[in-house]
């Protein structure tokens, strides 16, 4: 059984407009409403741990029950920082196997998180080919200081899965160290775990802009005509 | 996996026809949530089901005015306790008196609106909120709510809500992999026709059983492959 922590960082400032991230509306409903329910038609996922920010934790319970969630949710304040966050919400999964996943990507599919579910391997997260070219660059001097093969990068998506004990002490390195990840796969790497990747869908978008906030609600078939 | 249907209406007509359908048919749907006003046609067929259940079903009958919202409200909790979920939601009960402009009492409008649009709304919210989400939705509309008939505003109106909710209600609990789909019948011989053409003779029309076979054709294998924001089922 898998313990899923939804984070609910990563929308640009923008995009809220003031209001929690997770109550932005994509395709005439709450973002976090597409995680959450995704999730919850995935039976080896037992427990949702949700991270809330302050003085909102009953709009989210009511989001959760609204929308029929019936996989039993734990719900931790929000960290300052996503490291921050994660290191609380670990504690409170109660499985050895965890899934991270962010309510940013509300095209996740049921199917994405049984991908990973069903995959022998421990620590995998989806991730994408990159279909142009990076270079990389000194942003100081403008110099273009050589050439990135693009087959040997990927982008990193959500939603990953780990073992517990190897995200925690992964964190716990990279607390003593000073490490800033963004995410958990390239951190679980870095900090000498083995993390495998799988193929995930182009239309599992992070939505960060109000561009995608559109892009999105057209990937889910939502605009309407008046 | 055993299956539950509630059918609103279910005392005659469409909503009998169609009970008797999934009474009898040896499937999947075992648990039947059969609701209408207390009544002697309504008692008759829930008798008829204890007598003679040739597949063990389960009936679990309760009587209701769906003009009534704090009840509906109530009764959700109920049919989710005694019933566990509802997989299957018909919406069918429908009432009209047909009645002029210059006539209309304005509580007679508030009461086709309730039983014909705010009760199906309020059983689909509040068994969600229940925890409830649904294989299939049917909703029963009408032919008369595509098309505005004299003195029958009221119902029309109601109908014409029916279709459009049921739009809006398909692509929200799109994300459950709920079916929606609403079904416009038109005539068909049962009391709510003959107050509204009270000259026909119902034997010349669509009988309610036509009507029970579409809406069990949507619950088979088959009716995955219907895919219609309105139905028209006509004769
Ligand atoms: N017949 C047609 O030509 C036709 C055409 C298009 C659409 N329809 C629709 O088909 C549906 C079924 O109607 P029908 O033709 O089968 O008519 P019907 O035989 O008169 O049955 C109507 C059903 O709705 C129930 N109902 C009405 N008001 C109610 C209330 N306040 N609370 C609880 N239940 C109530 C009735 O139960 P009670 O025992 O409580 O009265 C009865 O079971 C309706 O939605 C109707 O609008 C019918």
């Amino acid at each position: 059984m898998y313990s899923l922590m939804l984070l609910n960082g990563g929308i640009g400032n923008r995009v809220a407009a003031g209001r929690p991230k997770q109550f932005i509306e994509v395709a005439g409903r709450p973002i976090i409403v597409y995680s959450l329910v995704a999730a919850d038609a995935v039976p080896e996922i037992d427990q949702i741990v949700l991270n809330y920010p302050e003085g909102f934790r009953e709009e989210i319970e009511h989001l959760v029950a609204d929308y029929a969630v019936q996989t039993p949710v734990t719900y931790v304040a929000a960290g300052a920082s996503r490291h921050e966050s994660v290191a609380a919400m670990l504690p409170e999964c109660r499985n050895d196997r965890v899934l991270i996943h962010e309510s940013a990507r509300p095209l996740v599919g049921t199917a994405d998180f049984k991908q990973l579910v069903a995959d022998p391997r421990e620590n995998v997260s989806l991730m994408l080919p990159i279909p142009f070219t990076v270079a990389p660059v000194d942003p100081d001097t403008a110099l273009v200081t050589g050439s990135l093969e693009r087959d040997r990068l990927r982008n990193v998506q959500l939603p990953q899965k780990f073992l517990k004990a190897d995200l925690a002490e992964a964190h716990e390195q990279a607390r003593d160290r000073r490490l800033v990840f963004t995410e958990d796969a390239t951190l679980c790497a870095v900090t000498g775990h083995e993390v495998h990747f799988i193929d995930g869908q182009d239309t599992n978008i992070k939505v960060t802009t109000p561009t995608d906030v559109k892009l999105a609600g057209f990937l889910l078939g939502g605009d309407d005509d008046a | 996996m055993p299956k539950s249907i509630l059918i609103t209406g279910a005392s005659k007509g469409i909503g009998a026809a169609t009970a008797e359908r999934f009474f009898y048919a040896d499937n999947d749907i075992t648990d039947l949530i059969l609701l209408a006003r207390e009544s002697e046609e309504f008692e008759k067929l829930i008798g008829r089901f204890a007598d003679d259940n040739p597949h063990g079903k389960r009936v679990f009958p309760h009587f209701i005015d769906l003009a009534d919202r704090a009840r509906i409200v109530g009764l959700m909790r109920d049919v989710m306790a005694e019933a566990g979920k509802v997989d299957i939601l018909i919406n069918n009960a429908g009432y009209t008196a047909p009645c002029a402009l210059q006539q209309i009492s304005f509580a007679d409008f508030e009461r086709t609106m309730g039983v014909n649009v705010y009760a199906p709304f309020t059983i689909v919210q509040e068994l969600l909120h229940c925890g409830n989400t649904f294989e299939l939705i049917v909703n029963i509309a009408s032919t008369a709510g595509m098309s505005g008939r004299p003195g029958w505003l009221t119902y029309g109106a109601s109908k014409a809500a029916v279709i459009n909710m049921s739009e809006a209600i398909k692509e929200e609990l799109s994300i459950y992999g709920t079916r929606v789909v609403c079904i416009s019948p038109g005539r068909c011989a049962t009391d709510l026709r003959r107050k509204l053409a009270p000259d026909e003779d119902p034997s010349t029309i669509m009988q309610p059983e036509h009507v029970a076979s579409v809406i069990d054709m949507l619950a088979s294998d088959v009716g995955h492959l219907v895919d219609s924001q309105n139905f028209v089922v006509r004769r």
